[in-house]
């Protein structure tokens, strides 16, 4: 299929684009954040360390054990563990403590509530010093309550900073992405509308100037520069076809006139005709040649509508029967199942094709034969094929004989002007079917898959204005 | 018939202008798009053959100014172009045929006569006879001299169109067109061979032909 297959969302540019901005945003943000956090921890927890030396250097001062045990006694009576715990373990003697147990430690150390028993309530988390105060270990810790509240400001900051930020910033971004998206889809579609042959088409490029629009401007300067190519092919065409038919028109007329009007000799008549018969030869390769350049400039794909391919065949295969029957040929229409066989296209044309490839088996295996029209459908596609049980097609000329004028070295004395396989090809091309030749052993078998009917645009869809 | 013919090369168009003449038509030749518009809008004709390709005005142009201008003379398109696309756009525009050149006289003459004497709209027969032949439209049984004869489906259509349009000539692209609705050229004789072989059923055990060999422009029978 030519048309442009759309991409689930994640895959536009601009979203992705926004996604990552504001991935970018929030991390250097957490990071900002986390180093400040730190450094402001750090400070507190260095001034919480100082605040425990300097008590260890008053208790320090006191020389006499007694005295040091009834001040440590008194000071831990005084402080409520929830600020400062004190412990203190003489080498003898009771232990003084204003909890119940404090986990073993050396140097400072940040010990959580959970390691220690208290019967008290207790901070979160506090910083210790485990040193020797005269004969005995002290422990000093101090709660780290400010620290933690510091903790839960950043956060909060941090949260109130960056949550409305990150949905400000997503929702303009995608906004923006959108608006972008759609532009470029709009460039999609109608790149992809031109390649399918449709040159009226234009992306739509609002009055701001940016990058897209002017993608857009250049593709419709594209596009009218090939709609103006092939509007100038088409003239051409058609120049030449009235140039050099009338000429051969009147080729005709005086062929006619000297066979009707004069006196000729014996033998001249027949001469006449035959100059004739040529004439008629050159105006038929010559129509082949425009009505293929017809087929591949589009001309004709407006006009594309549901055919039934079952009565096309019917009537073809009823129309070229007899003759096939004269030449000892059997020409059968076999349909696989009940059909239908619909495709959009054009009538004329397909019957033209089966003609040409009919008239093709007819032509190239003397003598007679079979030859099976089959209509079939496989996952909504309906397959017409024509296989003939002659000479069939060396698989190295496959591709050559779909080329105009080419003929293969065994066909140059048959009948025939190397173009109807040409048609066969730009025939579906045109439809978006799928040529295959194969060999039907012996005998060639022409092949044509066309699209399910769905992934045709009607000619009423092309034509409808295009709002993006 | 009093027919003009709008065609700008002279050759061409004195070949038809003479031909039809012989025929016992009254024919007008004006070489000029614009010309030949106001010449059809002023004289009162049974047909115009029109060229496509015209100076002044192109033929599609003219042919819309005249239906436009509720000008219903029959029109017959005369073109050098001929492709699928041309026959549709010429039919649109208000063509009642149309001839791709070059083309024999013959062909020419015979579409005259059939547009010119379009069957009118009237009683349908139920019986179409010629000579001692006889088809029942309703039954689809045809007969001649009382003895039934047996067509397929496709001979009966075929013999069905020369029998409506007795005394004219069916040139092979004609019968093609409306037996098979075919509008391409298939480079063979295949109307010959169906002609053929509805003579072999026909004619062939008969005294008398019915279906008469035109040469150089088609079949007809004759009318009796």
């Amino acid at each position: 299929m030519r048309s442009a297959r759309r991409l689930p969302a994640i895959y536009s540019t601009p979203l992705r684009l926004t996604a990552i901005l504001l991935a970018i945003f929030v991390v250097a943000a957490s990071v900002a954040f986390s180093v400040a956090y730190l450094v402001v921890r750090s400070g507190f927890d260095a001034a919480l360390r100082q605040d425990i030396d300097q008590t260890v250097a008053t208790y320090r001062a006191i020389d006499n054990q007694d005295d040091l045990v009834e001040r440590l006694s008194e000071d831990a009576a005084a402080s409520h563990p929830e600020v400062r715990i004190l412990q203190y373990l003489p080498d003898s003697g009771p232990r003084v403590s204003n909890i119940d147990r404090f986990p073993p430690l050396s140097g400072y150390a940040i010990v959580s509530e959970h390691e220690i028993t208290a019967p008290d309530d207790l901070a979160e988390s506090y910083v210790a010093r485990s040193v020797r105060v005269g004969r005995g270990q002290l422990i000093i810790a101090q709660t780290r309550e400010r620290v933690i509240e510091m903790g839960e400001v950043f956060l909060m900051i941090l949260l109130m900073g960056l949550l409305p930020t990150l949905g400000i910033a997503a929702g303009a971004g995608y906004l923006v992405a959108r608006r972008a998206r759609a532009k470029l889809d709009a460039i999609q579609t109608t790149l992809s509308d031109l390649s399918a042959g449709h040159l009226a088409a234009r992306v739509e490029t609002g009055s701001n100037d940016n990058d897209l629009s002017g993608i857009g401007h250049a593709v419709n300067s594209m596009a009218a520069a090939q709609e103006a190519l092939v509007m100038s092919m088409r003239q051409i065409s058609g120049d030449i076809a009235h140039d050099l038919k009338t000429p051969i028109q009147r080729v005709a007329v005086i062929l006619d006139q000297i066979r009707q009007k004069t006196e000729l000799s014996a033998g001249q008549p027949e001469l006449v005709d035959r100059a004739l018969a040529e004439t008629d030869r050159i105006v038929t390769t010559f129509q082949a040649l425009l009505q293929l350049a017809q087929i591949e400039g589009g001309a004709v794909r407006d006009r594309l509508v549901a055919t039934e391919l079952r009565s096309l065949a019917e009537g073809i295969v009823d129309f070229l029967g007899p003759d096939a029957e004269d030449l000892g040929f059997r020409l059968d229409l076999v349909a696989e199942g009940p059909g239908p066989f619909s495709v959009v296209g054009d009538g004329q044309l397909l019957g033209q094709v089966l003609v040409n490839l009919i008239e093709n088996a007819l032509r190239h295996a003397p003598g007679g034969g079979t030859i099976l029209v089959g209509l079939a459908t496989e996952a909504g596609r309906v397959i017409l094929t024509v296989a003939d049980s002659g000479p069939g097609i060396p698989e190295t000329e496959r591709a050559n004989v779909l080329r105009r004028l080419y003929r293969l070295e065994r066909s140059r004395t048959t009948d025939g002007n190397g173009l109807g396989l040409a048609l066969v090809a730009a025939v579906c091309d045109l439809h978006v079917a799928h040529l295959t030749l194969e060999d039907n052993a012996p005998g060639l078998r022409v092949r044509m898959v066309f699209p399910k009917a769905a992934n045709l645009r009607s000619p009423a869809q092309l034509n409808a204005p295009k709002n993006h | 018939m009093k027919i003009l013919v709008i065609e700008d090369d002279a050759t061409t168009g004195a070949y038809i202008a003479d031909g039809l003449r012989e025929e016992g038509h009254t024919v007008d030749l004006m070489v000029n798009g614009a010309e030949g518009l106001i010449q059809a809008s002023v004289g009162t004709y049974d047909v115009l053959i029109v060229d496509r390709m015209l100076p002044g005005i192109d033929g599609i142009s003219l042919v819309k100014t005249m239906r436009g201008a509720k000008n219903h003379t029959p029109v017959i398109f005369l073109t050098s172009l001929g492709g699928v696309d041309d026959r549709i756009e010429g039919l649109n525009a208000g063509g009642d045929d149309y001839l791709t050149k070059p083309f024999a006289f013959g062909e020419l003459s015979a579409r005259i006569a059939a547009i010119g004497r379009r069957p009118q709209m009237q009683d349908e027969p139920t019986v179409l006879r010629a000579a001692d032949l006889e088809m029942n439209l309703l039954t689809r049984k045809v007969s001649r001299a009382g003895q039934p004869i047996d067509l397929l489906p496709r001979e009966f259509s075929l013999l069905e169109h020369l029998l409506r349009r007795k005394g004219r000539v069916q040139t092979r692209t004609m019968l093609m067109e409306a037996v098979w609705d075919i509008h391409f050229d298939p480079q063979t004789n295949v109307v010959d061979t169906h002609i053929s072989r509805l003579r072999g059923k026909v004619d062939k055990p008969f005294a008398t032909e019915l279906i008469e060999t035109v040469r150089g422009s088609g079949y007809r029978i004759e009318a009796t």
